[in-house]
């Protein structure tokens, strides 16, 4: 009896619902179901970075750090978007509550089942709006192609002239990488992060570009102990010499990484560190065209400039 | 009326020996270092990389790169640190003074992390000027608080005027810490206390001040067997007892200063090694000072060691291993020990 008027309720309730009401499926797999597209967003960096470009503007911006070291946002126009965290786990609750938020939009991260910023922040924020947002998966193109359905359902125009203008830069960046690739089929690259303990060598599988980069036919090198999530695999400062890449992709999410790993005396027993032939790997932040066409020509000229047979 | 002077005799021969014992295991555990690490490197080739360099041997690059800077740093920092920790309970004739009690690794600490925070300075070789301004102004002041009223810096007063700065120090590196994750991802490896990473250049920059250090330190030996029969035999033996203990206390700034600089706030080692000198030496600032300075490098590298084997493929740190294996020790020697003979 009781569950036959739960249903009846539920039925009421689904008929009721308009037939403009807004509805997006998040990397969850949960859908969120509005009475109306949402205006007001309070969004992840990331997330912030695939929308701003697409023309949804947040109102407010979680970031993981300091907006200024924030390389997602780089180059993004931030005016008048509230920043209501600069460090990763934490957020504002109070100015967070004064935007009050129409939905928050996050990315989730399936092998950890949570959404950007943690579970703290997840928890602060839903009672604000509900949560949704994109899967983190195997792709940055699939991720932006997400940012695009989501954008084009909060009623951005994806016909504007910048951002076709956008794809095509990216178009043309991709197909100058995959001519270098594939004139350099020899060429073999390895992504670290370096620390002053060890050097931590990134597992292919572990990082949307680099499986886009390795798709794209360059010779990525996949560490054989990744750590027990699957990232990294650690090698002391006295085992670097284990891989001998042509090329060396150092994590540029922070300067510092790449003047730590200049300053270890044995960085060097790399022979593509000795000969020069180390470039930047846009660890994890991707998350549009225009930031992606940009790093992959930084690659290309890398990879042009590459002696492929540095090492056997 | 002979037997006392043999009896004299017969103990410093029996320390001396004991000294060159203490000097052959520090030979020993040097070569250990030179020879353990996470890559296997026969001692053969250790000992070709000493005699016989050549530039192109990648095992002899880590040792001469890695592990030879890593040694000397693990040799440096262990000495300064045992000896400051002798001149230290020495000139406060307290038991249970330490680098931290007089406020110099907190100083050292704050003056690194607000220099990550403001200035964005990242680099191990920066530290290390920051950590001694710190550590040296950390003393100044504390001392400057401890002389304050009319009988000048006692013992109780420096300590107490110690633990107070110490304190507010460590509340504004927490504060730091606390608001900025960066300055807290950057000093997390330096605040543990290691010496993983530390370059020959680390190692130039502050031996002169561990050098000075040293000298100065073991100068105070005989003015610290005076203050620690109390200020007033001390005065009636002729010592000028504000000139001694600032001495000692200058010596004790500069070595540990120098140490935490180089290696990071490695806790214990300065704390129990002079305890475990004085135990087997009995009284006298000549021989406990000797021996702690050799006895300190002894513990230091052998926790490196322990440290580099124990988690492969990783490594422990050395502040972590030390603060293990001293802690209990420290403990069994308060428990074995009246703490209060100093």
């Amino acid at each position: 009896m009781f569950r036959a008027a739960t249903l009846a309720l539920s039925l009421l309730v689904s008929t009721a619902i308009p037939a403009f009401a807004w509805t997006f499926t998040g990397g969850d797999g949960q859908t969120v179901t509005l009475d109306e597209a949402p205006v007001r967003i309070i969004a992840s960096q990331d997330a912030a970075a695939g929308l701003i470009p697409l023309g949804i503007r947040p109102v407010g911006i979680y970031a993981d750090s300091a907006v200024a070291d924030a390389k997602a946002l780089q180059g993004l126009d931030l005016t008048g978007i509230e920043i209501i965290g600069q460090s990763w786990g934490e957020v504002d609750i109070e100015k967070a509550a004064v935007l009050e938020p129409d939905l928050i939009i996050g990315e989730y991260w399936p092998l950890d089942a949570v959404w950007s910023g943690g579970e703290d922040v997840a928890a602060a924020l839903s009672p604000l709006a509900p949560i949704t947002g994109p899967l983190q998966g195997d792709s940055i193109l699939t991720l932006i192609r997400d940012y695009e359905i989501l954008a084009e359902s909060l009623g951005a125009d994806l016909s504007r002239p910048e951002i076709a203008a956008d794809k095509a830069t990216f178009e043309t960046a991709l197909e100058n990488f995959k001519a270098a690739t594939s004139a350099k089929p020899g060429l073999t690259a390895l992504a670290v992060w370096a620390g002053t303990d060890a050097l931590y060598v990134a597992a292919v599988e572990g990082s949307s570009e680099l499986i886009d980069f390795a798709s794209w036919g360059l010779n990525l090198i996949d560490p054989e102990i990744a750590d027990d999530r699957g990232y990294w695999e650690t090698l002391s400062w006295e085992n670097v010499d284990k891989y001998q890449p042509d090329l060396i992709l150092v994590d540029n999410r922070s300067e510092e990484t790449m003047k730590t790993a200049l300053a270890q005396p044995t960085w060097t027993l790399m022979k593509a560190a000795e000969a020069g032939q180390v470039t930047d790997w846009p660890a994890y932040w991707l998350r549009n065209y225009a930031a992606y066409a940009r790093e992959l020509d930084k690659l290309t000229v890398a990879i042009n400039a590459a002696d492929a047979d540095l090492t056997p | 009326m002979t037997a006392p002077v043999s009896d004299r005799q017969n103990k410093a021969a029996r320390l001396t020996l004991g000294l060159l014992l203490l000097a052959g295991a520090l030979v020993v555990i040097a070569l250990l270092s030179l020879t353990t690490g996470a890559r296997p490197i026969p001692p053969e080739s250790v000992w070709q990389a000493i005699t016989a360099y050549d530039a192109s041997s990648t095992d002899h690059r880590i040792i001469w790169d890695l592990r030879l800077p890593r040694t000397i740093v693990g040799l440096l920092v262990g000495a300064a640190l045992g000896l400051s920790g002798a001149v230290l309970q020495g000139a406060t004739r307290n038991p249970l003074a330490d680098p931290s009690i007089l406020g110099i690794n907190a100083g050292a600490a704050l003056a690194v992390v607000l220099g990550v925070a403001l200035f964005g300075m990242t680099q191990l070789s920066t530290y290390v000027w920051l950590a001694f301004i710190g550590a040296g102004l950390a003393m100044l002041i504390v001392y400057s608080v401890a002389s304050l009223g009319r009988e000048g810096a006692t013992p109780i007063k420096l300590a107490l005027a110690g633990a107070a700065i110490t304190a507010v120090l460590q509340s504004v590196v927490s504060a730091i810490l606390l608001t900025s994750p960066r300055t807290l991802d950057e000093v997390r490896f330096w605040q543990v206390g290691s010496l993983a990473g530390r370059s020959i250049d680390i190692v130039l920059q502050v031996s002169p001040f561990l050098v000075v250090g040293v000298l100065l330190a073991l100068a105070t030996a005989r003015m610290l067997d005076g203050l620690s029969m109390g200020d007033d035999v001390a005065r009636a033996l002729g010592q000028r007892i504000r000139l001694s203990r600032g001495l000692a206390g200058l010596a004790a700034v500069v070595l540990a200063g120098g140490a935490t600089a180089a290696a990071g706030p490695i806790a214990f080692v300065g704390l129990t090694v002079p305890h475990v000198a004085r135990a087997i030496t009995g009284p006298g600032y000549r021989w406990i000072l000797p021996y702690s300075m050799l006895m300190a490098p002894i513990l230091l590298l052998g926790s490196d060691i322990l440290g580099r084997v124990i988690s492969p493929p990783g490594e422990v740190q050395v502040g972590i291993v030390t603060a293990f294996v001293g802690a209990p020790f420290f403990i069994a020697l308060v428990r074995r020990r009246k703490l209060a003979a100093l």
